[in-house]
């Protein structure tokens, strides 16, 4: 079976984390993914904190097991949501967007494990110093918001600046992905798209076909030109309007988020997979079927344990 | 003293010469990301020993010198 530090840091079976992803990770799939043996992450998104301790209710009501939160930084709420985790003792919090160092003192204090996620060298080194129990090491492969180095290229440098465990994000949907990164030095790995197809998911339907749909180069990048809020989505009409949007010589910073807004929930929760924003990995044309969270657990940990007995082969 | 010392860090990871850089110059103005002010970050809290928190209270080149020079006084 496949067990690592994260395993015993955590108290999880599995060293799998759900990735925290707005409007799609709520409470119900956190706690799927939890019962499943791995780490099942709420999204505190852009919303208040009456939305959140409403999910992290609906967790603790449906699994006994550790899970955690997804605090996102650039949130207008992360102040109140950053004190209620606090509040709610919750077992884990992970951060994107950002630099969380000014929160983490009341989340240790309120002994929480603090795992950021982080997309490069020096965030990782800050988030360490900060005293973060383990960080998530995302490479662009990723859906939504996206720095620039790669998994592969992450992961390694990330491993040999920082003493706490590595976990891996980017570009992993299955046994193979997983098998990488153990190999890359990381602890564990965070899967979103793999989990945004589970059934538990409740995600709009018509969002989940888009994604087990989609193939390799289905997805782009939105936002690159001012830098700051770049996103990886499954190419549709909003992406292209965008994109033509973006590049256009009097577009400003301001225009762009302009474009973004509502449009995450127009494709999460109304289904509008024309017009609204569909963030998922390039590994979504990996994902095929959908299926329960713990089956999704115990297929790419068995493939990656089968993978990693047999590393020795390539050795004569 | 401080001054050209962040700008020397600054010119390091920006397209801006040290010489370009005064204490108006705006962090939005350099071209760089969130990822480079990080790293910057980083940089300036081991060359000067203290540690910064970028809250959004960090807009031009001057705040962060008159940080600097608070935190190291």
């Amino acid at each position: 079976m496949i067990s690592s530090q994260i395993c015993d840091l955590l108290g999880i079976r599995y060293p799998i984390f759900q990735g925290g992803m707005a409007w799609i990770s709520d409470g119900k799939l956190a706690a799927a993914v939890s019962e499943g043996g791995g780490l099942g992450i709420i999204s505190a998104m852009n919303a208040d904190k009456n939305y959140l301790r409403e999910q992290i209710r609906t967790a603790r009501n449906l699994t006994d097991k550790p899970f955690g939160v997804n605090i996102m930084l650039m949130s207008p709420h992360v102040a109140e949501v950053a004190a209620l985790v606090a509040e709610e003792k919750v077992a884990v919090v992970t951060t994107g967007a950002g630099r969380p160092t000014q929160y983490m003192p009341q989340w240790l204090e309120a002994g929480i494990t603090v795992i950021p996620v982080v997309a490069s060298v020096a965030m990782a080194k800050m988030a360490q110093d900060a005293g973060a129990a383990a960080v998530i090491a995302e490479g662009q492969e990723s859906g939504g918001h996206i720095g620039e180095l790669t998994t592969m290229a992450i992961v390694p440098q990330v491993c040999d600046a920082v003493s706490i465990p590595v976990l891996a994000a980017g570009g992993i949907a299955d046994g193979r992905g997983m098998a990488a990164a153990m190999m890359l030095g990381a602890q564990g790995v965070q899967m979103g798209t793999r989990f945004l197809v589970a059934c538990e998911c409740s995600v709009h339907p018509a969002y989940k076909q888009a994604v087990l749909k989609a193939g390799d180069i289905s997805t782009v990048t939105t936002g690159r030109r001012f830098g700051g809020n770049t996103c990886r989505c499954i190419k549709n009409t909003f992406t292209r309007n965008f994109l033509k949007t973006e590049y256009l010589p009097e577009t400003t910073a301001e225009d762009i988020a302009e474009l973004g807004v509502g449009s995450l929930r127009r494709a999460a929760i109304e289904g509008d997979v024309k017009n609204g924003c569909l963030l998922a990995g390039q590994i979504s044309g990996l994902v095929r079927e959908e299926m329960p969270a713990a089956e999704i657990i115990r297929q790419v940990t068995e493939e990656a344990e089968i993978l990693l007995k047999g590393a020795s082969l390539w050795v004569k | 003293m401080t001054l050209e010392k962040v700008a020397e860090m600054i010119s390091e990871i920006s397209d801006m010469e040290a010489s370009e850089i005064t204490t108006e110059t705006a962090l939005s103005d350099l071209g760089i990301d969130s990822l480079d002010i990080a790293e910057l970050v980083l940089n300036l809290e081991n060359e000067f020993g203290v540690k910064l928190e970028m809250d959004g209270s960090l807009k031009t080149v001057g705040d962060i010198v008159a940080k600097l020079d608070a935190l190291k006084a």
